[in-house]
């Protein structure tokens, strides 16, 4: 029988939400195309993961436990994916759209000969490959792509489809894997400190733009997003300025989010920001330039001055909370 | 150090877009330097500036292309190379990388950059393709770069949770973020020097290719575009912070239901 295996992603010791949604939408395509659902997990203690995968319908798991895995470095990755492809022979290598797959995608695209679909809005196994829908054109147009051959790539954009369990009892093998010399030396990783809520699995974002001024307009996000438990998302242009940092940019070059609630709060509404938020369900508003772009896109609205409409916002939604 | 950057002319964002029964036309005079080829283009400047060292650039596209190679001359690189492809239709990135790769193993260099992703259809693969295919070390979204002695490039990557320093031995290959710098607009110094500066072609028979190996290197297509369906746009509200807030907290309670 073919297969589709599916490459998770974990970070901070758990599965990211991203990775489940593809496991959950490739365990549909593997029993309409009557193929087998496999998932490989690469992590410092990727054993501690096969339970959750199991509950999620994956009929073999592979995991593979080094401690190189801690911290993200390509070669090793690679190697370990191609090492894992070559055992299983997959027809589909399926995995969440991240800036860790990213690194890695058209890497082994070359080494296997495999064609790559990158960033797919949804895509179907075909007779003959894969068929995927994907936002191009700072995601103004979509363009339905296919790929044939004997292993099709595809990333998929978070938030694409719901993560669903369905429990299963998996066969799990644990591989041994020997990372080669590799010529890249990691000699840092500086973590973005302070992101209480991680961006692209939040329910709730208060993203934040050019007419967030200074440190009194960023505490007045920061206290929007903790009274709501949301985390905090931003403009390219108060990444650029220094105000927020560059994991909480969302957009083209940043990441994609699609929450239940987004605040664009002092954002005009480019497209290359709107291309990163445009699928999150309701859409809060707030500019003082009622011609805002943002404005064609919002659920809700509000023509005003941010630094005054917050303070009140923030205190409604605490008592609400606490009522 | 010599940097070769590879860059590529997309259609400015900003430029009409139609589609006719799946197809896409855009204005192909509104072409424009990819933006994350810019930030490329200018950190190898910056570097060479700095270290000594050449920036040459490689494009791949049709005879009108070339005004993109002589932005990035005026913008400072010493040479232009362009790959002549008339009719790009239909190429993938793994045809672009297999080109490119065929390019490199002719034309060495110490340090190949890229953008991360062309900005028409954020694609994001032939960086790692082409490093893939030339065994060598590469790290993609760099949203820093600096020379340490001569011998390795040290790269600050843009991961998911935060950033990455790595050292690169030399040679190499970096995809490069906006987030990196803002790209020089050229002088018209820049600008008159760039006629001057040469650009040399190169035809895929050149590198030991043709159009049909090329074509046979494409793994996937495009069937058809369609325009993104529009959110719909729902209530814009006015008046003062009070009545604004009140309103918001009814309708998100009440009809949202998300809080
Ligand atoms: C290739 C490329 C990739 C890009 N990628 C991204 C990306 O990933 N993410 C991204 O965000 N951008 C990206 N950009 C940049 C994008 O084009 C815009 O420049 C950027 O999104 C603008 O940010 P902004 O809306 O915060 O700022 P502006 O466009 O300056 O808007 C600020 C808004 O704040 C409002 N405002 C000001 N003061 C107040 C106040 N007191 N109260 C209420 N409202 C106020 C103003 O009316 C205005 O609408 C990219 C650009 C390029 C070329």
């Amino acid at each position: 029988m073919s297969a589709i295996l599916v490459y998770i992603s974990t970070t901070g010791g758990k599965i990211k939400r991203s990775s489940l949604e593809v496991l959950s939408h490739c365990r549909d395509q593997a029993t309409k195309n009557n193929m087998e659902l496999a998932a490989v997990v690469l992590d410092n203690d990727a054993a501690a993961f096969a339970d959750q995968l199991q509950q999620y319908g994956a009929r073999k798991v592979y995991t593979v436990s080094n401690p190189i895995f801690k911290s993200h470095l390509n070669a090793p990755v690679t190697q370990a994916l191609l090492q894992i492809i070559e055992q299983v022979n997959p027809r589909v290598f399926a995995c969440a759209s991240t800036e860790g797959t990213k690194d890695v995608l058209g890497a082994l695209a070359a080494k296997t000969g495999g064609a790559a679909l990158p960033d797919v809005a949804n895509f179907e196994v075909t007779a003959d490959g894969v068929s995927a829908l994907r936002p191009v054109m700072a995601a103004k147009i979509l363009s339905q792509n296919t790929a044939s051959g004997e292993l099709v790539l595809v990333s998929v954009r978070s938030g694409s489809y719901d993560a669903t369990e369905s429990p299963t009892v998996a066969d799990v093998t644990d591989v041994a894997f020997t990372p080669a010399d590799f010529a890249a030396v990691l000699r840092e990783v500086i973590s973005s400190t302070g992101d209480k809520v991680d961006l692209s699995e939040a329910t709730v974002v208060v993203a934040a733009g050019r007419g967030i001024k200074d440190e009194e307009g960023k505490k007045l996000i920061d206290d929007l997003a903790e009274t709501l438990g949301a985390a905090v998302g931003a403009s390219r242009a108060v990444v650029e300025n220094g105000l927020f940092p560059a994991t909480a940019q969302i957009g083209q070059t940043g990441k994609v989010v699609s929450p239940e609630l987004y605040f664009a709060i002092g954002i005009s509404g480019a497209v290359q920001h709107t291309a990163g938020m445009s699928n999150s369900k309701v859409i809060v508003a707030i500019n003082k330039d009622g011609d805002a772009p943002i404005f064609q896109m919002a659920s809700y609205g509000l023509v005003g001055d941010l630094y005054k409409i917050l303070p009140l916002l923030t205190e409604e939604i605490r008592k609400a909370k606490s009522a | 150090m010599k940097f070769t950057v590879c860059i590529k002319q997309v259609p400015d964002v900003y430029a009409p877009l139609q589609i006719k029964n799946g197809e896409l036309s855009m204005d192909t005079d509104r072409m424009v330097l990819n933006a994350y080829d810019a930030s490329a283009v200018e950190e190898a400047l910056v570097l060479t500036e700095q270290h000594g060292g050449d920036v040459e650039v490689v494009l791949i596209g049709p005879d009108k292309a070339k005004e993109t190679i002589r932005k990035a001359l005026a913008m400072g690189a010493a040479k232009g190379h362009h790959i002549h492809v008339e009719d790009t239709h239909g190429l993938d990135s793994a045809a672009y990388a297999s080109i490119l790769t065929a390019f490199f193993e002719k034309n060495p260099t110490e340090v190949i950059a890229t953008g991360k992703q062309s900005q028409d259809t954020d694609s994001g693969l032939a960086g790692s393709m082409i490093a893939a295919s030339l065994n060598l070390p590469y790290a993609a979204n760099a949203v820093g770069l600096h020379i340490d002695g001569g011998s390795s490039l040290v790269v600050k990557r843009q991961g998911d949770t935060g950033q990455e320093m790595l050292a690169l031995p030399i040679p190499c290959l970096v995809t490069c973020s906006n987030d990196m710098n803002n790209p020089r607009i050229p002088s018209l110094k820049g600008i008159m020097a760039s006629k001057k500066k040469p650009v040399e072609t190169h035809t895929l028979e050149d590198l030991g290719l043709s159009l049909a190996t090329v074509r046979d290197s494409v793994k996937t297509s495009t069937i058809s575009y369609q325009e993104m369906p529009a959110r719909e746009a729902g209530k814009k509200l006015e008046g003062d912070a009070e009545e604004l807030v009140s309103s918001l907290m009814n309708l998100l309670q009440n009809e949202a239901k998300v809080i």
